[in-house]
């Protein structure tokens, strides 16, 4: 059983290639032709380029929560005699597949916990996604890429952080050392190379130690739940904070902790199928009631929202967890600049005035 | 030069605050490359506005979406607005339709020389940190991860600037600096970006269109972004009823989606490139508008937000005309 | 009007064989062209039987995204008649349409639409022998294009395309 490798940097895809045989596996990958554009998740392919110099666009939620998964199909089946009686036929199929998710950053590993405790640990199980967790294995890049927007040792985690994953990976001068961190995870590496030499394994010791010291973002989220309840009613707050706001999903779509979802129904003649989608609590239509009325109808109550749950109503919920891994996606893709550090940092400033 | 124009916007600004309701702008944020619309009502705030290759936002919109401004009661001060040549045809557009009338607002016209596009300035420096970004004559200079750039500014400017032919206000209460002088007066460098993907067969445009518009999330940026996009809360890409799109992903939801918003901006699109610049996947949305307001153009002679007494074409007819 | 079984693109040169399954919409106003389709069948005029008509008020209605909407979820071929021009029923409804009609016309291929795909055209209620003679042209010519290839895959999650650059 191998559990520590080396693979050197011209022999990465073959490996992937030969490990994409035993598993499932998703990487990191350039979305367009162009080495600073858009990245995101993308189930291998032998050539394709892994995109390992920087986080990705969106986030790797993806992979356990699909933009749109169908959870059950339906059809009105006539009786040949009376065609007014019809009998309905459900199919509800579900398959998971042993996946692997080869350079995850620590933020978006971390996310999965706010994930888990929502879908996974009751009181309601979501099944759809509880199968393809329990399936899914992650091996995860000692980040040492983290820029301005990053803020992730503010809200628990760190650019070293491995809580949640199976493997790591640390990028060293020739290539990537990868280490099994849990049992399941060993016989992945099986045939797959070689153990490092002792001067790479002794840099990357160094870098694991180097990198787990560093303290990425200076956001305090500490009262942060009090303060969002008596901002709550402030609007002059909001109003200062994020009269900006262009009611979109970016930050909401390319958040690895988000999950809100909606459910339709979609049918045509007699056959159809129930979707379940990512929604966005920046939309309209999210709190739009039966009535016509809205409880949120503007981007104010909205994104006060989305602060709210990140950073007052899971923490109030879930033991403090907060719903933010600080992965920095919502401010760099704001397409007016938000930052949410300053919205979160700001509420309990003067918090009586 | 930048200085002293931030200067004056500063002093006329003050001048105008105690006659106005509020003051629309630009000010610095978090990321060096991009600025902020801000909001002033309290003159203290003054001296953070900005102008500049960093003003990248369209503000008229913000007039008009909820919760839209110029929906104050009608006694209300007038609205106080920075706008770049391109904002300002947006301004007149949503003049023409009667979304805003004309004494509600106080138009602060700025000359523009283009806006930077952070994209093109990513493919230059990398994605590295960028910890400053300051323009000094026609080069940004950029200080990211410990080493400067030194770039000229025409290599990183948006693609819509690069065929700008209205970069100095159509109308405005004061102007702000020095008047600029166009890039392009004809058709050929304006929409050099259409003709070059219609010159192509047509496989190769529809394969085009696939694999970028195969990238879009569905987040609606660019529909929110777009200042006349009025329709906002009750957009037919999201409402039930009528239901025009379901939640899928697929292909023809996507290419659905952008045909609707390109539809209803036949004819009303001022070219600001709003709907592109804030697409997080990299889509050229605002090319497919542009095809669209040459066809206008060539058509029927006319282009959007010119003219605060003129009619969009869609939106009326002429019976003598045989020739389509 | 949506159904759109994924279709492999097809050749050009299509024969008679693999064109069975063509469908086309025709967009028709109530004031003439529907009169006009009407007139044809009362004379007998023989007719392709491809077309599925969709009764509209006036091309007035006649939104440009109709013809999207089926051109992209795989309709062969769209129609769209009215009222000659100066004689709508409404007055003016047709006028609007003529130039919304030719701006989509010049737009579809922009967007990689074969553009004979869509036609529009102008039939009275007492022109049978017209209305004949412009459905039988445009099914011909939908024919020889043979079917619509599409945009792409209907839900994209298992195609090779939405999962980055093909």
């Amino acid at each position: 059983m191998a559990v520590k490798i080396f693979i050197a940097t011209d022999r990465l895809d073959s490996v992937l290639e030969k490990l994409s045989t035993k598993i499932d596996l998703w990487i990191p990958a350039l979305l367009k032709d162009d080495k600073s554009g858009p990245t995101g998740f993308v189930p291998y392919e032998p050539g394709k380029a892994v995109a390992f110099d920087r986080q990705t666009t969106m986030s790797l939620k993806k992979v356990l929560l699909p933009q749109v998964e169908t959870l059950l199909r339906f059809e009105y089946r006539k009786e040949p005699e009376g065609a007014i009686n019809s009998t309905l036929a459900v199919e509800d199929r579900r398959e998971a597949r042993p996946t692997l998710v080869f350079g995850a950053r620590p933020c978006d590993v971390r996310a999965l916990t706010t994930l888990d405790r929502v879908f996974s640990n009751g009181p309601y199980v979501d099944p759809y996604y509880t199968e393809r967790r329990k399936n899914t294995l992650f091996a995860t890049l000692v980040c040492r890429q983290t820029d301005a927007k990053c803020f992730c040792s503010s809200v628990g985690g760190g650019p070293a952080d491995m809580e949640g994953s199976h493997l790591r990976i640390v990028r060293t001068d020739d290539g990537y050392i990868v280490e099994a961190l849990t049992k399941e995870a060993q016989s992945l590496l099986d045939n797959l190379g070689d153990a490092p030499d002792a001067s790479r394994e002794k840099q990357a010791a160094e870098i694991v130690e180097e990198v787990s010291r560093r303290r990425v973002g200076d956001l305090d989220t500490e009262g942060s739940a009090e303060a969002f309840r008596k901002r709550f009613e402030q609007t002059d707050y909001w109003v200062q904070m994020v009269s900006q706001c262009l009611s979109c999903g970016v930050c909401t779509y390319v958040c690895p902790t988000c999950y809100c979802f909606s459910i339709t129904d979609e049918a045509e003649n007699l056959k159809g199928e129930r979707l379940r989608s990512w929604d966005s609590c920046m939309f309209y239509h999210y709190t739009l009631e039966a009535s016509g009325h809205n409880p949120r109808p503007t981007k104010l109550e909205r994104y006060r929202n989305r602060v709210g749950h990140k950073f007052s109503y899971i923490p109030e919920r879930y033991e403090g967890l907060l719903g933010c891994c600080g992965c920095g996606r919502c401010i760099r893709s704001c397409p007016v600049s938000i930052d949410i550090r300053q919205v979160v940092g700001h509420l309990k400033e003067n918090t009586n005035e | 030069m930048l200085e002293t124009d931030r200067i004056q916007l500063h002093k006329l600004v003050e001048e105008a605050l105690p006659e106005l309701d509020m003051m629309i702008g630009w000010t610095e944020s978090c990321d060096p490359l991009q600025t902020t619309p801000v909001f002033i009502r309290d003159a203290k705030l003054i001296s953070k506005l900005t102008l500049g290759p960093f003003c990248s936002q369209n503000l008229a919109g913000y007039l008009v979406k909820p919760p839209a401004l110029e929906s104050v009661p009608k006694d209300a001060k007038p609205i106080g607005i920075c706008v770049k040549g391109c904002d300002s045809r947006s301004l007149v557009a949503l003049i023409q339709e009667k979304f805003i009338s004309r004494d509600r607002v106080r138009i602060f016209g700025i000359p523009c020389r283009g806006t930077i596009d952070w994209r093109k300035v990513a493919q230059r420096v990398g994605l590295s940190d960028v910890k400053s970004a300051t323009v000094e004559d026609d080069f940004l200079v950029i200080d990211a991860s410990g080493t400067t750039h030194r770039i000229g500014l025409e290599d990183v400017l948006a693609r819509k600037c690069l065929g700008c032919r209205y970069p100095n206000p159509i109308i405005q209460d004061v102007l702000v600096g020095q008047v600029a002088t166009p890039r392009s007066s004809s058709l050929e460098t304006t929409y050099r970006d259409v003709d070059a993907l219609d010159n192509k067969p047509i496989e190769e445009r529809l394969a085009f269109w696939q694999s970028e518009l195969d990238r879009c999330i569905r987040c609606y940026a660019c529909r929110n972004a777009c200042p006349l996009c009025v329709c906002q809360d009750k957009c037919i890409a999201e409402t039930r009823e009528p239901r025009w799109l379901t939640q899928r992903v697929g292909l023809p939801e996507k290419f659905l989606f952008h045909f609707i918003h390109a539809m209803h901006l036949a004819g009303r699109c001022t070219g600001c490139g709003e709907c592109e610049r804030v697409c997080p996947m990299d889509i050229p949305v605002t090319l497919i508008k542009e095809k669209l307001n040459k066809i206008m153009e060539e058509m029927l002679g006319y282009s959007a937000g010119l003219d605060p007494d003129g009619v969009p074409p869609l939106l009326t007819f002429n019976p003598g005309e045989t020739e389509i | 009007m949506t159904d759109s079984s994924p279709r492999s693109s097809a050749p050009a040169d299509q024969t008679a064989a693999n064109t069975q399954g063509i469908k086309i919409v025709g967009f028709l106003c109530n004031w003439c062209s529907y009169g006009g389709a009407d007139t044809a069948g009362v004379c007998r005029f023989k007719q392709p039987t491809d077309l599925r008509i969709v009764r509209i008020p006036c091309t007035g209605r006649m939104d440009p995204l109709f013809v999207a909407k089926s051109l992209i979820y795989g309709m062969d071929g769209v129609l769209v008649s009215g009222c000659h021009p100066r004689d709508c029923h409404y007055a003016v409804g047709n006028f609007y349409a003529r130039r919304r009609m030719e701006a989509l016309k010049l737009f579809l291929p922009f967007m990689g639409i074969d553009t004979r795909r869509f036609r529009y055209t102008w039939v009275s209620a007492s022109e049978g022998q017209q209305w004949q003679k412009v459905v039988t042209e445009f099914s011909e010519e939908i024919h020889r294009l043979g079917p619509n290839p599409g945009v792409g895959p209907r839900s994209g999650e298992n195609s090779k395309i939405s999962n980055g650059l093909r």
